[in-house]
């Protein structure tokens, strides 16, 4: 008896440790959004570990020849299954995709060692500064890559280091028909008759930004009043929302019927609502949205720099990037291939909206991050 | 007389080695692998948190290498107070739904025949071989404001308008209990079904009463059995957070998503690791408990 007793109790303890693992929630382009855990995931990416520790071993065997290995480590559902299968015919070679379920999987796999495991690694623009700063990426040799000529430079931080993949709008999508209010600023996220109306993102970076631009200040302030003042606005904002996470499937399920989220996946909410679509984009007036860009670096120590190369000059081609943004339809800084994309795309309602070039990004806010985190913590756990 | 002595010796020594080939060796190979598999994958891991817990963060979210007591200093701050206060009512809750809705499932199967018993504690079984967030996510689908639960109340002419069934509290205890529930169950059964029933019936025919039998009787001597029972349900209920992350709409944050967190996004490891360690020193208390009353309540029993 209690010997099964004792069996038992240490199913339970291992399940609370696998529980606390979790797992990503994949459904239509969500994946994009920072999910619970990576358990999955941690599966795969060492087995693409493994694989690339012996293929490299091989390599330097041989000497001076071409790699027929590539590392990747990005986000899962983000890129077409096609354009990585026509890039290992061409260049005959093989592709292992390794996924993050978080931005910070990313920092930590470069700056906790482990980082050279991989040839490119997926990060955002957000952690650009750091990273140079702290050593973490290597230059790039743009010479290598011709196409990167296609990416509006207005769209580039740190262009030496980095580049640009897809970007991100975080704006508000709303259901004309059933939400209560007009909205055409944050303030309007506010207001009482909102309640239970609303389905956002999550993340203290996420959500202290819009809450210090309806307030008047810098969306990246480091001044404790100032995100003190933001919390105060956020513990209102909190009380509207029905759920963070999973917005396009709130707003077409009819859970929600405002969401604050990415226009890539606003676009699948209006997609999968086709003709009967009622959702539409804020008419904001003044105020700026998130823009983010999820982008490639080479981690110091990347065993397969010339592949890598070939693979991101192959990405910055046109015809090739368009093919892609048609599986996902994210807005891209690669103009060419904007252009070069089905009208499909280019007629997305998801993308027509008047104020893209009033946008912020987002920060290193440094010492202060601390701060936005305490408060954030604050703003969850509540009363 | 000093020979018999020698020869006595020699017979213990003789014993002595066969002692050991007959019980030592097949003991080593029983309990050897799983002892190497829980130090590399528990005691080692265990300790390295202890270990980073006493570290300091460095400027870039990694871990210095350096000794500070400052996670635990920060643990002193009230919010963390406020989130374990909550995360141990949540268990709380959950523990007793459990127990009132296991019990008598439990009494209920150790009661039938051997054959139907077994196929019973089968269907609490079979949910448990999907993984727990597709359960949480098929929960989702059913009650989801345009799902098949709305859509029978409209059709049925009960309701007018979709009811918001997602994303509230009634939907996470939902989640906890359906998750738990085994956990809950089957403890209990083996705590019942070996309850002799020669008590039961000494006691009725004393002339007590359903209720007094069970009162001073069948309460009591399958208390082992509720007590393990509330030890595997509450454990993983404290440190779980994906229940509510998903049906609850990750509006609340328990003890497990600051956990989670530390390591994510904020990247705080050695707070996390401090919180880690305040939670095992939770369910270490807890187990200490079980074993005090497990123990004393077994010999009882037998």
């Amino acid at each position: 008896m209690k010997k099964i007793l004792a069996l038992l109790l240490t199913m339970g303890l291992t399940l609370s440790l696998t529980a606390c693992g979790g797992g990503t929630k994949d459904s239509g382009n969500d994946a994009k959004e920072p999910a619970a855990g990576g358990e999955e995931t941690g599966g795969e990416e060492t087995g693409g570990e493994e694989a690339g520790g012996e293929e490299a071993g091989k390599e330097e065997a041989g000497g001076g020849e071409a790699s027929s290995e590539l590392n990747i480590y990005m986000w899962q559902q983000y890129i077409s299954d096609d354009l990585i299968a026509n890039f290992e015919k061409e260049n005959n070679c093989k592709i292992n995709l390794s996924y993050m379920s978080d931005n910070a999987d990313a920092i930590t796999k470069l700056t906790a060692g482990g980082g050279d495991e991989y040839d490119l690694i997926m990060t955002c623009d957000a952690y650009m500064e750091s990273l140079v700063a702290g050593g973490y990426v290597e230059k790039i040799n743009f010479d290598n890559i011709p196409n990167a000529s296609n990416i509006n430079e207005a769209y580039w931080t740190a262009k030496e280091y980095c580049v640009p993949y897809l970007m991100n709008y975080i704006y508000i999508v709303y259901d004309k028909e059933k939400c209560p209010v007009e909205i055409t600023c944050y303030n309007d996220l506010i207001k009482p008759e909102m309640k239970g109306q609303i389905s956002t993102i999550d993340g203290a970076r996420n959500l202290f930004p819009i809450a210090l631009i309806a307030l008047g200040y810098d969306p990246n302030s480091t001044e404790e009043s100032e995100i003190a003042e933001a919390y105060e606005w956020l513990v209102k904002f909190n009380e509207n929302v029905v759920a963070y996470g999973n917005a396009e499937q709130n707003l077409t399920n009819g859970t929600a019927s405002v969401a604050l989220t990415y226009d890539g996946n606003a676009s699948w909410a209006m997609a999968e609502m086709g003709e009967n679509n009622t959702l539409a984009i804020a008419d904001f007036k003044e105020d700026a949205v998130q823009l983010g860009f999820d982008l490639y670096v080479i981690p110091v120590g990347a065993k397969h720099t010339d592949l890598a190369e070939k693979f991101l000059n192959y990405i910055c081609d046109p015809q090739v990037m368009a093919g892609n943004l048609e599986e996902y339809p994210y807005s891209c800084p690669n103009e060419a291939a904007v252009e070069a994309a089905s009208d499909s795309y280019k007629n997305d309602p998801a993308r027509n909206f008047s104020y893209k070039e009033n946008v912020f990004f987002q920060e290193d806010v440094g010492e202060a991050l601390t701060i936005y985190n305490d408060y954030y913590q604050k703003l969850k756990v509540g009363e | 007389m000093s020979k018999k002595l020698d020869d006595n010796s020699d017979l213990k020594q003789i014993g002595k080695k066969r002692d050991v080939k007959r019980k030592t060796l097949p003991a080593l190979a029983m309990a050897g692998p799983v002892s190497l598999w829980m130090i590399l994958f528990v005691t080692i891991p265990m300790l390295f948190i202890i270990y980073i817990s006493f570290m300091s963060r460095g400027v870039f979210g990694d871990v210095v290498y350096k000794f500070s007591g400052e996670s635990y200093q920060t643990l002193m701050d009230a919010t963390y107070f406020k989130v374990i206060l909550k995360s141990l009512r949540v268990a709380v809750f959950t523990t007793v739904l459990c127990l009132l809705v296991g019990y008598p499932f439990a009494y209920y199967i150790a009661r039938k025949p051997k054959e139907t018993a077994a196929k019973l504690i089968m269907l609490i079984m079979i949910p448990f071989w999907t993984n727990s967030l597709m359960r949480l996510n098929s929960w989702l689908l059913v009650f989801q404001t345009n799902g098949p639960v709305n859509s029978f109340l409209q059709w049925t002419g009960m309701t007018d308008g979709p009811i918001t069934f997602v994303y509230t509290d009634g939907l996470v205890v939902l989640g906890m209990i359906t998750n738990m529930l085994p956990f809950a169950v089957l403890p209990m059964y083996s705590s019942i079904e070996k309850l002799n029933k020669s008590f039961l019936e000494a006691s009725a025919d004393l002339g007590a009463n359903g209720a007094t039998t069970f009162r001073k009787i069948t309460l009591p001597l399958t208390f082992p059995g509720i007590f393990s029972s509330i030890i595997l349900v509450f454990i993983p209920t404290l440190g779980i957070y994906t229940v509510s992350d998903m049906l609850g709409g990750g509006k609340v944050l328990y003890i497990g998503n600051i956990i989670k967190n530390q390591f994510g996004s904020i990247r705080n490891w050695p707070l996390g690791a401090a919180l880690s360690v305040l939670l095992i020193v939770i369910t270490m208390l807890l187990i200490f408990l079980y074993t005090r009353f497990a123990s004393i309540e077994d010999m009882e029993v037998v």
